[in-house]
């Protein structure tokens, strides 16, 4: 797909005036306009308040006025006493939320992809997203009940194979734990995209694959692989960005004390430190510093991608 | 493709005329939960002031429109209130609520707006003081007769924004502590007097098929209530510390307890690790529930109430004994008097002190500064004071909840439905504790069967409790104000020290360890800034008593 | 187009049978936990949390069921999320599927930077309070139109219709039409969009999931008891379990109160909440089949 400077709509590749390339694409500023507008509008114009990780709190004066602070905050952050628990507690779970649960719905795509049966394909499909919507209060629910040692299946059933571990209670069970339900929850769902994709394989490719004689192991590399690539790719660029962010409500509800030292992450810290006085400062200072590394991880996996492959968000 | 977009439609029209045929307001101020009449009174008496309201209430609470004694008083005080019933949440609608400056009239609840709310807001919530004498006279009153209360009330500067509340019938301390009296009269035992006597009955519980079902493992000898991340609180086994001399107060969830009127911190104290030695020497001989660090309250409570007429439990903390055990059950429990640590101990023993957490509550009610109307305002707190409206504030209208019995004398009535328990009949049908109210100390309530047995099981634990010293060994925290900083300090270094103690508390306890680990657990404790806040806490205690 | 029959190697039958098994697995690990919600909303809740209950419904009762729909807040909740949901999710496409088509033109100039202006977004932000103050500036807190405007387009949804545009319209497809005097918004109509009903379904399924399981909007942003959605009707419900989660505090004299009423609940309100959604997904399910798109990029 190579771009020559020849264009459809004339022009013998002399360089275009800005003006004129504007009104060539008039039509494509006008579709993107709205959106343009209301991320101007609901994004940018708030991020004035981005400033108050750099300045104290004052209600007196509007969140600008307060007196300028600069750096303060982030340094109590780094210098505090739990800063090493927190960044190797959160990049650990993020990172195997990454590791694991980015290919799993892949896969699963690849797997429904394959049934011949209509009808159960459809019912695997339908029962395989419905886990996404049950509320995070009511999974660490199932979780407790289920995984319990004496009472719940899970335990029952680790019990008679030999195990003699309390998935709930134990630092090296939770990491899996916290992983795989996530994993359980949202995998049916995030393979709809995928799904999604596949369909639009043309059928034909399928049919002449296996006039040559491909197995279906082949098919699935050099017809299916490939026209997910795109999204694939695209897909974990974004999830780069999440290399630092594990979701506060979930790991709240599954911490107690026995898996406190590898449970306790930022946002949970940023919970705890807020409720009991109102830190607006040193939460947002907290909350900047999190999203600039994550930043740091999408640009950098981004302008890689570019390298690459021809794929990649700018 | 056609066929969705017409099912698109066919549902935005599905709703909007949903939306129109009920009459869907939005936003005009309509929408609120009291009398549906929109736009001017309903040709009753005269006109009555508007006001909006926010309250924290319990998830069980019943509408506020339904609350007889509450549309009662709205309507002696004048005015007529919009109410915003708020169950869940709170603390996140109130940062962008306070910041914006988007408040109602009055917000109501449980330290719904606290100290450091009112010191982060300056300007916001409005000083009472003048109010109170023009408009509050039931208010002056209980801080004449309550001086505590006014100290609740007051902001280091002098001023007043929150208004306290005062309940007088609570117990002097939340945990009780049960043990199944029919399995010791099963197994031939007399109750547990030191620990080492309680810790040879759990072991007789667990080996003797003590509920004598045929099955000698089913038994939990002993079970307390899931300890958080943030601290240790009710229905814990700190009580047991009680037994070494250290009085908790209000559970003392971070381990500050005061001494002989010095501050401390029972989290590195010699005490403490006796106790956690203790509870692992337990833990080791599987006598405490396998399940009690990573157990839920519900299946805590669960648990309790065991098999149709077959008990699990043998030894725990609770409330009360039908909320702990169930009806079913609860009769086989007694409830026990604080152990002592060894036979040879003659410290004198203590307890948790928590009559004034019970009791009293801070900044239960507010005003907004820029009330339109605040006499009116103010009328209708007034009203809530009155000793027979905060009657009917805890525990319900006169009428449905409460009798009258003619002669100045009032009865808590039962439920209504005799198969619910008198706790859940108070929280539906009104405020209840998360209330603004004065009890007033000459009233004559007959209360309903819940308090008074509560009343009877913390017996054993009177003699305890009338021998704490409250003067220097109760830490009035309750009472005291910090300023912004010195609060904001001490929750950080609260954070770091509940991080490192509970997660060692409970490593302790089931894997042991604690001896080759208590001195650099020591040290790393006074690294997470504990030192500084037994400075800072001690500070303001002796500040506090020089100014009594 | 006939059938093409080609014998089955062994690989393929052991191909077969691996998806097969795999597929029974992902079946049982998945439907178990939903099975067990299903009969755990009409158990005693006391067997429940004990773990006794496994394969049937033990103690049943309705409880649960008849306080969530005797509760009227409820119908008035569905009622406003559909609403929310719809016309929301109508918004959404409206402004996200022209801005993403734009973005997909490899000639459009200004795609690389207007797309880092976008991605931006997805990371850094004012806060709660800026964002809650020009909201109330624009005065839409409180009324209904704070579940359609504000947000309206996630940039990561943007982000996969973009990507799906530049894969399957490429850009001979329009010079194609654009000699015939097709301008971008005839061909966005007439050709891209219903070649991309795949992700048009899949993006409208995102949102329209957003929309409905959205509480924090109505928290922070709504007052009126008229306007709430169903989930801050349920989370309340719900929640009222958390309330005794710490047992201290006021889970002291009030937590053993009703909590095996909010346990009944608990179950309950996710099938409440979920069944709606549930039966949306299979119209949509029908636009991803394999074979009802046909790639229109010939040779």
């Amino acid at each position: 797909m190579a771009q020559t400077a020849q264009t459809a709509a004339g022009g013998s590749g002399r360089r275009r005036t800005a003006w004129q390339t504007l009104k060539r694409d008039r039509q494509l500023w006008i579709m993107i306009l709205p959106a343009i507008v209301v991320i101007l509008l609901f994004n940018y114009v708030p991020m004035y308040g981005i400033q108050l990780a750099f300045r104290d709190y004052d209600f007196t004066k509007g969140l600008t006025g307060g007196d300028w602070r600069g750096l303060h905050y982030f340094k109590q952050f780094i210098d505090s006493y739990m800063f090493t628990d927190i960044m190797r507690n959160t990049v650990t779970i993020s990172l195997a939320t990454i590791l694991l649960g980015f290919p799993a719905p892949i896969i699963l795509a690849l797997l429904l992809n394959q049934v011949r049966w209509k009808r159960g394909k459809k019912v695997l499909q339908t029962v395989v997203y419905m886990p996404h919507f049950i509320s995070i209060v009511v999974l660490v629910g199932l979780l407790n009940v289920l995984l319990s040692p004496n009472t719940g299946i899970v335990g029952y059933l680790l019990r008679s194979m030999g195990y003699d571990i309390n998935l709930l209670a134990s630092t090296t069970a939770f990491v899996p734990v916290y992983v795989l339900s996530d994993i359980w929850q949202h995998c049916g769902w995030n393979s709809i995209i995928y799904l999604a994709a596949l369909s639009t394989v043309d059928p034909q490719l399928y049919d002449s694959a296996k006039i040559d004689g491909a197995g279906k192991w082949q098919t699935m590399r050099h017809i299916d692989l490939p026209a997910i690539a795109p999204t694939i790719m695209i897909l974990f660029i974004l999830s780069m960005g999440g290399v630092l962010t594990t979701g506060f409500e979930k790991i709240f509800l599954m911490q107690n004390t026995l898996n406190l030292p590898v449970s306790e992450v930022i946002s949970t810290y940023v919970y705890k430190i807020g409720i009991l006085s109102n830190q607006f400062s040193y939460s947002a200072a907290i909350g900047l510093f999190n999203t600039v590394i994550n930043f740091f991880f999408l640009f950098v996996t981004n302008q890689i991608a570019r390298r690459v492959s021809n794929i990649s968000l700018w | 493709m056609k066929r969705a977009w017409s099912l698109v439609l066919a549902l935005l029209l599905a709703a909007s005329a949903l939306a129109a045929c009920s009459g869907g307001k939005n936003g005009d101020g309509g929408g609120g939960s009291s009398n549906g009449a929109s736009g001017g009174s309903d040709g009753g008496s005269g006109k009555r002031v508007k006001l909006t309201a926010i309250m924290t209430k319990h998830p069980l609470t019943k509408p506020f429109a339904e609350m007889e004694w509450l549309q009662a008083a709205e309507e002696r005080a004048g005015v007529e209130i919009e109410w915003e019933e708020v169950t869940a949440d709170w603390s996140q609608k109130k940062g962008a609520l306070l910041s914006s400056g988007d408040i109602p009239d009055l917000i109501v609840g449980p330290n719904a707006i606290t100290d450091a709310d009112i010191a982060m807001f300056p300007g916001l919530f409005q000083d009472l003081r003048d109010l109170i004498e023009s408009h509050g006279p039931n208010v002056k009153a209980m801080f004449e007769a309550k001086p505590e209360t006014r100290v609740l009330a007051t902001q280091t500067d002098g001023s007043i924004y929150g208004l306290p509340k005062y309940q007088r019938y609570w117990p002097a301390t939340v945990t009780r502590q049960y043990i199944n009296q029919q399995w010791l009269n099963n197994l031939g035992l007399k109750v547990p007097t030191t620990w080492d006597e309680l810790y040879d009955v759990l072991v007789a519980f667990k080996e003797q098929d003590a509920n004598g079902n045929g099955d000698p493992n089913d038994e939990i000898p002993m079970d307390f209530a899931p300890v958080g991340t943030g601290g240790f609180g009710f229905f814990h086994p700190t009580v047991l510390l009680g037994s070494t001399g250290i009085t908790l107060t209000n559970a003392s969830g971070q381990g500050y307890f005061m001494e002989d009127g010095v501050v401390k911190n029972f989290f590195v104290d010699e005490r403490y690790k006796r106790f956690v030695q203790f509870l692992a020497k337990c833990y080791a001989a599987g006598l405490i529930n396998p399940e009690v660090f990573t157990q839920d309250y519900t299946k805590f409570q669960s648990v309790a109430r065991g098999e149709g007429n077959t008990a699990k439990v043998g030894f725990t903390w609770g409330w009360e004994v039908t909320d702990r055990f169930g009806n079913t059950l609860a009769p086989q429990y007694t409830s026990m008097a604080p152990l002592k640590e060894t036979a040879a101990s003659n410290v004198q023993v203590s307890w948790d002190y928590t009559y004034d957490a019970l009791n009293y509550g801070v900044n239960m009610v507010v005003m907004s500064a820029k009330a339109k109307n605040k006499e009116a305002a103010m009328r209708f707190i007034n009203e809530l004071y009155d000793p027979i409206v905060s009657m009917q504030v805890l525990f319900g209208s006169i009428g449905p909840n409460i009798k009258d019995n003619g002669d100045g004398s009032y009865e808590v009535l039962p439920p209504a439905d005799p198969a619910m328990d008198p706790g859940t009949w108070k929280w539906t049908s009104t405020w209840a504790d998360n209330g603004p109210m004065y009890i007033a100390d000459d009233l004559v309530l007959t209360l309903g069967t819940d308090m008074q047995s509560v009343g009877a099981q913390t017996e054993p634990l009177m003699p305890a409790i009338n021998a704490i010293d409250k003067e220097n060994d109760v830490l009035p925290t309750m009472f005291i104000k910090y300023t912004p900083e010195d609060n904001s300090t001490m929750a950080l270094n609260n954070t770091n020290l509940m991080n490192l103690a509970m997660a060692k508390f409970s490593q302790w306890v089931t894997a042991g360890g604690i001896e080759q680990e208590w001195d650099s657990y020591v040290k790393e404790a006074e690294r997470t800034g504990l030192p500084q806040n037994l400075e800072i806490i001690q500070r303001y205690v002796d500040e506090y008593k020089r100014s009594k | 187009m006939g059938w093409i029959l080609r014998k089955r190697t062994p690989g393929d039958v052991l191909f077969d049978a691996f998806i097969a098994a795999a597929c029974i697995l992902v079946f049982l690990i998945v439907a178990y936990p939903l099975y067990f919600v299903v009969i755990a909303s009409v158990s005693d809740s006391t067997m429940v949390a004990t773990g006794k209950v496994w394969v049937w419904p033990r103690g049943f009762s309705l409880f649960g069921y008849s306080e969530i729909f005797g509760d009227t807040r409820i119908w008035r909740g569905y009622r406003n999320t559909i609403l929310y949901t719809t016309l929301g999710t109508f918004v959404n496409l409206l402004f996200t599927l022209p801005a993403a088509y734009a973005l997909s033109r490899q000639e459009f100039r200004a795609r690389r930077f207007l797309m880092f202006v976008f991605v931006v977004t997805m990371f850094f932000s004012g806060g709660l309070i800026p964002t809650y103050l020009l909201i109330k500036g624009l005065g839409m807190t409180n009324t209904m139109w704070v579940f359609i405007f504000p947000f309206c387009v996630n940039v990561y949804n943007l982000i996969i219709v973009r990507t799906f545009f530049e894969t399957s319209l490429p850009r001979e497809l329009y010079e194609a039409a654009a000699m015939d005097g097709c301008g971008h918004f005839r061909f966005f109509w007439s050709v891209a969009l219903p070649l991309s009903k795949a992700v048009i379904s899949v993006i409208g399924l995102y949102y329209a999931v957003a929309h409905w399981n959205d509480f924090f909007t109505a928290l922070v942003y709504v007052r009126d008891n008229d306007l709430q959605p169903l989930q801050i009707v349920l989370r309340d419900i719900l929640l009222s379990n958390q309330v005794f989660q710490s047992g201290a505090g006021t889970g002291g004299q009030a937590g053993g109160y009703a909590q095996r009423y909010a346990d009944q609940i608990k179950y309950g309100v996710i099938i409440v909440s979920t069944l709606p959604i549930l039966l949306v997904y299979p119209f949509i399910q029908k636009y991803f089949e394999k074979g009802v798109m046909i790639g229109s990029v010939k040779g």
